[in-house]
This record gives structure tokens, C-alpha cells and sequence, in this order.
């Protein structure tokens, strides 16, 4: 395992400004996760929800406040970040014509990291995925199982932070729930999980913490537990507020 | 290492990239073998012109020596040059499907003998042959188009790049595995045909080295052209197209313009005035006294100059003196109409400087021997071959010895670069 | 305005919006410009200088002082092929031929001087000519414009858009053909500029030229149909263009490369001096005039002194030396005659074998139609060698007649030893006068029309595949609605 120890939390977001070009995306945006802690951002349309994950990711420069993975400013080592993150976009896209143990092998071999086929296999019970499917190309692959693939990636990786990019939209309720219950079993391992939706019923289902981005800030926060837990209605009523408000 | 397995596995099974290089193999592969056959029927051609010639001369032999006149052999046996292929020629067969590789020449003036054509189908010649060099310069960036054109593009395309580039250890070492194994690919799916052709045709190994370095480095600027054209991100069907339009300007319009311009900056009608002003001179002898024409001829060749006059009569020391003397006047026309034609050489060579299309089919058909240079070369020796048969003959017609069946064996035999 | 005007003006209003798609068109178009110029202006300078030339050697041939016929058997004269105006148009295997040839008694000599062994290797790359650029070029560029115009309405889903608003799926291909075909016909315009401008010229005939610009039409045609019928069968954008860039490869670039070297190991040819030495030894087989005691000249000098009713060849009322001088040509022409034309009949052969092969591309097809409509074909080369022969040989047998009549049978015998016979034997110059000129007597409009027409066939039978092909397309396409 090439990854180092972490040095600080998972995902620490202080005071971050990010313009493009004139345009304000990011306004001050505090947020930080800790480590087995699931935590939803929420937000409508243009409310800086993508901004976010890049410039986790180090793909966008903040003009000001900061960024940390696991105590590294992705801004200025991206490489090194990267390594603590395992992203998965809306649509996960995995090499058609591989199957899903060597795209596994393909992703882990890019950061030269190599497993045995039974961590694999491990993984992949671990994410969920049927056995039959293992060694199937992953053209005819749903939604879900492309999923469960890269779960099972970012499980290999341990990495501490996991990046999810509207996971739940256009999974039916069943798999919806398949994936809630993956989530679970990243949150056991420790792991600390962005989740970006606009699914508010999925986030109530299993985010620790629910965050309300808008105009490039958390503009509410709330959490599933205890004295300040959350009202999905309520919720339900913030979001559906008109964007200008 | 194992990125770079992991890159051969990918690649090897997105079936279009694969059957791209093994497309490109079976193309170079049909080339060499081509090449190399045709340059054995050149070889071919060269062995069965010997006992030919052979039964030719003895057949002049015959009846010259019945009288021994020196002069009837002189003016009735040709003699045979050759310019053998050479052992890269299979790779670019250049311009030995247009001009002669076999020529006979006479003691006689060689300025109406040099110029000679072969025997060739033009049309066959207008498209040009199939070779590797061909092979190379077009169809091979034909398929870096095909293999370059959505690197990046596609991933895009297909949602996977913000994925990859979010993987640790991305970024530029993963691209530059990429483009490298697939211009490794490329390169050997190109060089290892050339390389085994190179191998049965005998090749120096420098000649072989050195045409697929130029391979490598024509195949590397066609990649350069992708991946810059990558980068101007616009998407993979655009990306071809414009790769394609760059194919187009590089190796079919861009040259075509240069040769128009070519042409028009050097003319050389030289060729039909030289031997126009030839004939000339040939004829014009025997309309002017024969000791002008021998004072001038001794000029050339003081050595004969102590031996009898000629008396205005008919004699062969005097037809051949005057064949020299009209080559000799037309020296300069000669000299000028090479010089035309290695101008334009020159001038090509610059514009292979900036196309690199025009550069690589230059540099192998020089590597090859199967240039403008390699054909004057030629020429050269023909000339110096001629000048040895003038100086074989002209002992026998200056001191009036009889030409034997021996001394038919005593002529110069051409030798061949 | 109907569907179909709608969605071609649409595709073109499309294109002339793409700055790329009007830089390509463009630029195409001005090659076509400079092609047309620099080959008007190439053909009428190489026809001057031929022309010029033709003057010189004729002038310098009549102006030979008095002499030995058979010298001037040997003098010989130089012919230079004429280019047919057409040739403007598409130069075909001028530059690949010699353009001046020696003409002179037993000896038939090739053509020299062609522009193939004096161009350096660019020639090679291909000539920019209007040809050249409407049979290569012209094809890639309604490739570039034409590769999406279904598959782009299927990649971003506007095709069902269209269908729902009731448009078929025949409409929407022939609209965007009416596109592409009116973009085709707007580059084909500086093309058949050149053609009238052909036309207007002395000695153009109207049907051939009618031809070559029906023959281009045809096959621009013909792309733009197989541009569409790619576009609406493949699924993306840009498999549309791999494709087509494949077909385009390999029917352009490709196929006519490899049909000579098929044509070649087909029908092998020898190489000049193999024919030269076998022509050589069969002529020696034929008889020897050196031997005094040779069968066939014995017979032939017997056949003369009974003729002439003498005893000796000295007592023949003409020059014996001239009548053999005939009877040598006769039978070494015969044998030329027999040899060129197995040649001839050894690269039609070969011609044959390309044009089959090419029955795989369009663009061969064209080509042979444009080469022979402009007579700049193989068959138009072996017709001036023919003429050339023909002159040669009347000319060399004009002046051996003029040897067995105006000179002496003594003075021919003495000459070398005599110098006073020597100049009895040199006859007037005002003979060099009366030997006709080279005209080359161009074929007839209807014999190039004749000689393309197989290739227009073809043509047309390529036009044909593509076109029904497009009918399934359609519907395949329509399927993609449900």
C-alpha cells in the first residue's frame, strides 16, 4: 500500500473561494468530513456542487481559503491527493471491451498499485457485485453494477475519501437501496464519503450530516442524529425554494 | 511495467486498434514482398541480358573478322551497362520503373545514346508502384489518424476522463504510455517487414538502421501532429477531420504545388536542344574538311596526333574522331542539362526540408540508390565506361590493326557501381 | 417550401456557418483555380515549345546541304507529340512518356526526354491538375462536409425530433444529398470553366469534352451519395468518418497503387534491350545483307536482274545499293512492325488488368474515362507512335528510292575510296524539300467518346449501388424511430 497514514481529516474545506474568470462559484465554502462519516451536499443547479469535487480533486485552484485531503492541498500536490480519493462520476465509465476484474487492474495499475485476484474478489462480494459478473465485459453492465465496480476499486485503494457524483440519479428504488446499504459498508471501513444530489430522499436515508449549498456556501446544515437532527419536509421545503431566495 | 501490461491489454482488446496495426503489418509485408520481387525480376532481367549479348557479339564477330576491319567493330558491336539494383532498393523503388537500368552503347557519340527510355507502360508509371516507402508516407499516417484521433477525445467522449485523470498516477505519465505504446506499435508493425526484407535482400545493417530511424521519426512527427491537434480538444470526429486535412495538405497538396513551382523555376529543355545540336554536329562532319575535324580531335587526343593523315577519303579514324568531336561540342549543353535536373534535386531536397512527406521519400530513395542522383550516377559510369571502349578502338583504327576474333574478348566489360 | 428544401437548406445553412467546412471548400476551390491555370498555361507553353521545336527540325532537315541519301537516312528527323487540348484538362501519362523522339532508317528508337526522369521525385506525388484535384481531392472534401449530416441528427437525437414532425426518412436523406450534391456541383464550377475554356479552343470537339464534364458530374455524384448512404447507416458522427476516410484510401489511394504492380507480375514486360537483342538476333536469322553469299539477299538480287531483264547489278538501269537499301528496310520494318505491336498489345494487356482491378474504385474508372475522352491514354501514345512510325518509315524508304534513282550504282560503290564519287553520290538539296512533314493526325471525337465510353459504364454502374443501397438505408433509419 502506497498511501500514507493521514495526517489530518479526511476532507477539510476552509473559507474556499473559487471565480471563474469573474464568476464566483465557490464563496466561502466550509466543510469537513470525518472519517467514517457520510455527508450529502445538496444544492440546486449552478449552486457550485461540481466546483466542489473539483477542486477536491485539484482540477480547479481556489483564489483563496483552503483545501485539504487528509492534511494535503490538493491545489498544490495533486498527485498526492489523488491518492487519498476515489471518485466516482454520475455515470461511471469503465472500459467497455475489459471485464470487470481488469478494469480493476487497469484503474489500480495507472497509480502502479497491484492486488491478488482474491482481494478482488473480496471487493467485489464486498461491493455487492454478483459472482457470475466478475469476469463478464462491462458493456452490458446497469448503472448499479458499474458502481458496485468502482466501490470495489476505491475499497481496494483504502482510500480515505470517497467522492460521489450523483450516484443514486436514474437507479430505481431497489438499487437505490443496494447502494445505500454499499455506503454503509464504506462508512464501517472508515471511510469518509462526499455524496453531491439531488436526491434528497436517498441523502435522509443514510448521510450522517446533510449540507445546503447555495451561491458557493453551506447556507444550512443538519445532522441525522441527536437534539438537531434533521426534517427531511423541512428539508424538502429549503429545497424546493426558488434559487434566488 | 505493469501500466504498460495493462496498456497492451486495453489496447488489445478495443478490436479497432488492433486490427488497424495488423492492417498496417499486412500492408508493409505486401510492400517489401513486392519490393523485393521486383527488384528480383530486375536482377532477372540484368542475368538474362549476358548470354544474349554474348550471342550477339559473336554473332558480329563472325563476319567482322572475315576482313578485320577494326572499324566495322566498332561501329557494330554494342556493349552492354547495367545498374543493378541495390540491396535496399526493395524499400523504395523510386524512379527505376521509368528509367533504364540496362543500356548498350557504341564507341560512337554517346550524347545520342545515353538518353535513351526504356520500355515501360505509362499508365502503369502514372499512379506510381507499391512500396514501403509508399506504404509509409501515405497509408501509415492514414492510420495514426485512426488510432490517435479520440486519445483524448474519447475518453472524454465516453464520461471515463475526469475519472482517470481524478486516479492517482494519471496524468502525463499515463498519456505518454499510451501514445507510446501505440506508436511503438505502429513503428513495428512498420520497421520488423522492412527490417526482414532488409534481411533477405542482404542489407548493410547502417542502410537498414538508418531507414527506420526515418520511419520512427516520420511515424513520431505524424503522432506530434495528433496529439497537438488532441490537445485543441474539439472533439474525436473533428480531431480526424482535421487530422485528415493535415494528411491531405502535407503529402498531396503541399508537394504537388511545390512541383508545379519546380518546374516552372527551372526549366530544362537542354535534353532535346543537346541532342538536337548533336545530330548537328555528327552530320555537319562531313560536310566540313576532315583535317579540321582530326586537328580538333587531336586536341582531346594528342597521343594519336604523329599518326597519318586521313585523306579525304572514307575511314573509321576519322568517323569515330568525329563522334568524339561532336560529344565534345556539346559538352556544355550536357553539362547544363544535368546541372537542370540537379537543381531541381537540390531544390526538392529543401522542400523535403519542410514536408516531411517530400524529406522521407527523398532520403529512402536516396538510401535506396533509386534517385535523380543514382540515375546521373549511372550515367557517370556509362560515360566512363564510354570513354575506355573509344580508347579500346582507337589503337586498332590509328595504326590500322586487324580486328581478331581475340580481341572482341579484349573489350572493356562494364563495371557496376 | 417543401420538407426537403427545408432540411437541405438547413444542412447547407449548417455548413456555411462552420468556419471549417467554408475554409475547406474554399481552399479547394482555389486549387481547383490554380490547377486549371497553371495547367492551361502548362499545356499551351509545352505546345508552343513542341510546336516551336517541330519548326526548327523541319526547317534544319530541309535546309541540309547536298548529300548521300542514306546519310540523311541517318540525319533522320525529330517529331515531337502534339498535346491534345484536353490535355489541359488532365495531362494523363504526358509527363510519363518522352516527348521528343529521333526518327531514322532501321532503328526504331523510343521517346525521349520525358518529364518523369526530369522532375526529381515530386513528380510522383501527383500533378495538380483540375483532374487530379476533381478525382482525389474533390471526393475528401464531401467527405469532411457530409459525414455527419444523418449521423449527426442520430448522435444528438434530433433525428426522432424530425420523424415525430412527420418528415420520412427518404426525404430527410434526399434533402441532405441536395445539399451536399449542391456544395459537389459549387466545386465542380471552376472545373468546368476549365472545360469551356477547352472547348473554345482550336481543335477541342464538343464530345469529348461533354463527356469528361458529364464523367466528373457523375462521380461527384456518386460520392456525395455514398457520403450520405454512410452517414445514415452508421450509428456516430465519427465512425461515419473512419469509415469513409477508409473507403476513401482505399479506392483512391490504395487500389490504384496496387493494380500496376498486379499488372505488371501479370503481364510481365521486357525490358528494352532484351526486345532490342532477341529483335536483333531474329533479324539476323532473317538474312545477312553483309554476307555476299546469303540466301535471301541472293534470291532477291536474282529476283531484280530478272525483273530488270540484266546479267549484272552493274548494268541495272537504278542504283542496286538503293533497291537493297528498300528491300532491308521492308523486311527490318516488318519485323519492327511485328515486335511494336506485340508491345502495344503486351501494355493494353496490362492497361486491361488495372482496369479490372479498378473495377473495385470509382476513381479508376474515372480516371480512365478523363484520360481517354482527353486522348492522354496509353492508346492515345501508341497512336503517335504508330503516325510516328508510319512517317518514319515512308520517309527513310522515300529517300532509299531516292538512292536506287539519283545516284549511281559506280559513284555509290566508290564513294569511300573516292573522293570525286564521294561527291557525284551527294544529291541536290531541293529532294530534303520534297519529304513531307510530320503532321500527327489527331483521333476522331468519336473515337475518344468510343474509347471512354466502357469506362463511363462503369461509372455509371458504381453510380447505381450506392443509389439503390440508399432506399434500405432509409428504412433501416425509420426503424430507429420505434
Amino acid at each position: 500500500m502506497t498511501y500514507h497514514e493521514p495526517s489530518g481529516l479526511p476532507l477539510l474545506i476552509a473559507n474556499l473561494v473559487v471565480d471563474y474568470g469573474a464568476h464566483r462559484v465557490l464563496n466561502g465554502l466550509d466543510l469537513s468530513i470525518r472519517p467514517g462519516e457520510i455527508y450529502a451536499l445538496l444544492g440546486g443547479n449552478g449552486a457550485g456542487k461540481s466546483t466542489t469535487l473539483a477542486a477536491i480533486m485539484g482540477f480547479v485552484p481556489p483564489a483563496s481559503g483552503e483545501v485539504r485531503v487528509c492534511g494535503v492541498a490538493p491545489g498544490s500536490a495533486p498527485v498526492q491527493a489523488r491518492r487519498a480519493i476515489a471518485y466516482l462520476p454520475e455515470n461511471v465509465a469503465l472500459y467497455e471491451h475489459l471485464t470487470a476484474r481488469e478494469n480493476i487492474q487497469y484503474f489500480l495499475g495507472i497509480s502502479s498499485e497491484r492486488r491478488t485476484n482474491a482481494e478482488i474478489e473480496a471487493a467485489f462480494n464486498a461491493a455487492g457485485l454478483q459472482e457470475d459478473a466478475f469476469n463478464r465485459r462491462v458493456a452490458g453492465f446497469s448503472k448499479g453494477m458499474r458502481q458496485k465496480v468502482a466501490i470495489a476499486l476505491a475499497l481496494l485503494r483504502h482510500v480515505p475519501l470517497v467522492l460521489l457524483d450523483e450516484p443514486t440519479s436514474g437507479l430505481d428504488p431497489r438499487a437505490t437501496q443496494d447502494f445505500n446499504r454499499l455506503l454503509g459498508g464504506l462508512r464501517e471501513r472508515g471511510s469518509a464519503v462526499l455524496m453531491v444530489t439531488h436526491d434528497l430522499l436517498s441523502a435522509a436515508d443514510t448521510a450522517d450530516r446533510i449540507g445546503f449549498l447555495d451561491a458557493g456556501r453551506i447556507v444550512q446544515e443538519s445532522v441525522a442524529e441527536g437534539p438537531d437532527r434533521y426534517d427531511v419536509r423541512a428539508l424538502h421545503r429549503h429545497f424546493a425554494r426558488p434559487v434566488a431566495a | 511495467m505493469i501500466a504498460f501490461k495493462n496498456e497492451w491489454l486495453l489496447f488489445r482488446r478495443s478490436r479497432l486498434g488492433l486490427v488497424m496495426i495488423l492492417l498496417l503489418a499486412a500492408l508493409a509485408i505486401a510492400s517489401v514482398v513486392a519490393g523485393l520481387v521486383e527488384v528480383d525480376r530486375q536482377r532477372a532481367a540484368i542475368e538474362r541480358i549476358h548470354p544474349l549479348q554474348k550471342q550477339d557479339v559473336s554473332a558480329i564477330a563472325n563476319w567482322v573478322t572475315k576482313t578485320g576491319t577494326a572499324g566495322d567493330a566498332a561501329y557494330f558491336t554494342f556493349h552492354e551497362t547495367w545498374d543493378p539494383p541495390s540491396r535496399l532498393a526493395f524499400a523504395a523503388l523510386g524512379m527505376r520503373d521509368v528509367s533504364p537500368y540496362l543500356l548498350r552503347v557504341r564507341a560512337l557519340g554517346l550524347e545520342s545514346q545515353l538518353y535513351d527510355s526504356e520500355n515501360y507502360n505509362p499508365e502503369l508509371a502514372l499512379p506510381g508502384r507499391f512500396d514501403y516507402a509508399f506504404v509509409l508516407v501515405y497509408l501509415a499516417p492514414l492510420f495514426v489518424i485512426a488510432l490517435f484521433h479520440d486519445l483524448i477525445s474519447g475518453e472524454r467522449e465516453a464520461g471515463r476522463l475526469r475519472m482517470l485523470e481524478a486516479t492517482p498516477g494519471a496524468g502525463r505519465r499515463l498519456w505518454v504510455r499510451r501514445i507510446g505504446l501505440r506508436y511503438l506499435l505502429l513503428v513495428a508493425s512498420l520497421a520488423l517487414p522492412l527490417v526482414a526484407g532488409g534481411i533477405v535482400a542482404g542489407a548493410h545493417l547502417q542502410g537498414i538502421a538508418a531507414m527506420v530511424g526515418l520511419t520512427a521519426a516520420y511515424m513520431a512527427f505524424w503522432v506530434l501532429v495528433a496529439w497537438l491537434i488532441g490537445r485543441l480538444n474539439i472533439g474525436s470526429a473533428a480531431s480526424a477531420a482535421s487530422m485528415a486535412a493535415a494528411w491531405l495538405l502535407l503529402t498531396l497538396v503541399l508537394p504537388a504545388l511545390a512541383h508545379v513551382a519546380i518546374t516552372r523555376a527551372v526549366p530544362v529543355n537542354q535534353g532535346v536542344e543537346l541532342s538536337l545540336a548533336h545530330r548537328d554536329a555528327v552530320h555537319g562532319a562531313w560536310d566540313i574538311p576532315q583535317e579540321k575535324t582530326m586537328a580538333e580531335f587531336f586536341r582531346y587526343h594528342p597521343e594519336w596526333s604523329d599518326t597519318p593523315p586521313t585523306d579525304g577519303t572514307f575511314h573509321w579514324k576519322w568517323y569515330l574522331a568525329f563522334h568524339h568531336v561532336a560529344d565534345r561540342s556539346v559538352a556544355p549543353q550536357a553539362q547544363s542539362y544535368r546541372q537542370g535536373l540537379l537543381e531541381r534535386d537540390e531544390l526538392t531536397r529543401w522542400v523535403g526540408a519542410v514536408l516531411p512527406a517530400v524529406g522521407v521519400q527523398a532520403a529512402f530513395t536516396r538510401l535506396a540508390g533509386t534517385d535523380i542522383q543514382a540515375q546521373l550516377t549511372y550515367q557517370d559510369r556509362i560515360r566512363a565506361y564510354h570513354t575506355r571502349l573509344r580508347t579500346f578502338y582507337y589503337p586498332y583504327l590509328f595504326n590500322d590493326r586487324p580486328f581478331t576474333e581475340a580481341d572482341f574478348a579484349k573489350a572493356p566489360v562494364f563495371a557496376p557501381g | 417550401m417543401s420538407a426537403l428544401t427545408l432540411i437541405a437548406r438547413d444542412e447547407l445553412w449548417l455548413m456555411r456557418r462552420s468556419r471549417v467546412s467554408v475554409i475547406a471548400a474554399a481552399l479547394l476551390i482555389v486549387l481547383v483555380v490554380i490547377a486549371g491555370i497553371t495547367s492551361v498555361a502548362h499545356q499551351s507553353n509545352v505546345a508552343d515549345t513542341r510546336a516551336r521545336l517541330q519548326a526548327q527540325v523541319d526547317e534544319e532537315f530541309d535546309n541540309q546541304p547536298s548529300r548521300h541519301p542514306h546519310r540523311m537516312v541517318h540525319f533522320g528527323h525529330f517529331i515531337f507529340r502534339p498535346l491534345p487540348p484536353l490535355a489541359a484538362f488532365d495531362p494523363g501519362i504526358d509527363a510519363f512518356t518522352g516527348n521528343a523522339m529521333f526518327l531514322e532508317g532501321h532503328r526504331q528508337n523510343s521517346a525521349n526526354f520525358g518529364d518523369v526522369r526530369q522532375s526529381s521525385i515530386l513528380v510522383r506525388f501527383g500533378q495538380l491538375t483540375p483532374a487530379f484535384v476533381l478525382q482525389t481531392l474533390a471526393p475528401l472534401l464531401i467527405i469532411f462536409l457530409g459525414y455527419g449530416a444523418v449521423a449527426r441528427e442520430r448522435g444528438a437525437g434530433t433525428l426522432r425530433q424530425l420523424f415525430m414532425q412527420g418528415v420520412s426518412a427518404g426525404t430527410l436523406i434526399a434533402g441532405k444529398l441536395l445539399a451536399l450534391a449542391t456544395v459537389a456541383a459549387l466545386i465542380a464550377i471552376p472545373a468546368m470553366s476549365v472545360l469551356i475554356f477547352v472547348a473554345a479552343q482550336p481543335g477541342a470537339a464538343a464530345g469529348p469534352i461533354a463527356l469528361t464534364a458529364a464523367g466528373y458530374l457523375t462521380y461527384l455524384a456518386l460520392w456525395s451519395i455514398i457520403v450520405v448512404l454512410v452517414s445514415a447507416s452508421v450509428a456516430r458522427p465519427r465512425n461515419a468518418l473512419l469509415a469513409l476516410l477508409g473507403l476513401w484510401s482505399v479506392t483512391v489511394i490504395l487500389l490504384p497503387r496496387i493494380a500496376p504492380d498486379l499488372a505488371a507480375t501479370a503481364v510481365p514486360q521486357p525490358t528494352r534491350l532484351e526486345t532490342d537483342l532477341t529483335l536483333q538476333r531474329e533479324l539476323r536469322a532473317m538474312g545477312d545483307s553483309h554476307n555476299p553469299d546469303d540466301p535471301v539477299f541472293a534470291a532477291f538480287k536474282q529476283r531484280v536482274l530478272r525483273q530488270y531483264g540484266v546479267r549484272r547489278v552493274e548494268d541495272l538501269p537504278v542504283n542496286y545499293k538503293g533497291l537493297l537499301a528498300v528491300e532491308g528496310e521492308r523486311m527490318t520494318s516488318e519485323l519492327f512492325d511485328r515486335y511494336a505491336s506485340e508491345g502495344f498489345a503486351r501494355q493494353a494487356r496490362q492497361s486491361a488488368t488495372m482496369d479490372a482491378i479498378g473495377t473495385l474504385s470509382p476513381a479508376v474508372a474515372m480516371r480512365r474515362l478523363s484520360m481517354a475522352a482527353a486522348g492522354t491514354d496509353l492508346a492515345g501514345h501508341a497512336r503517335f507512335l504508330d503516325q510516328a512510325e508510319a512517317y518514319r518509315y515512308d520517309l527513310v524508304q522515300r529517300l532509299n528510292r531516292l538512292q536506287a534513282d539519283a545516284v549511281s550504282f559506280e559513284d555509290d560503290a566508290a564513294k569511300s575510296s573516292d573522293t570525286a564519287a564521294e561527291q557525284r553520290s551527294r544529291i541536290d538539296p531541293h529532294h530534303w524539300h520534297a519529304m513531307p512533314d510530320f503532321h500527327f493526325a489527331p483521333p476522331e471525337p468519336g473515337d475518344l467518346v468510343r474509347r471512354a465510353s466502357p469506362a463511363a459504364v462503369m461509372l455509371l454502374l458504381w453510380l447505381l449501388v450506392p443509389a439503390l443501397l440508399l432506399a434500405p438505408a432509409a428504412r433501416r433509419l425509420e426503424g430507429v424511430r420505434s
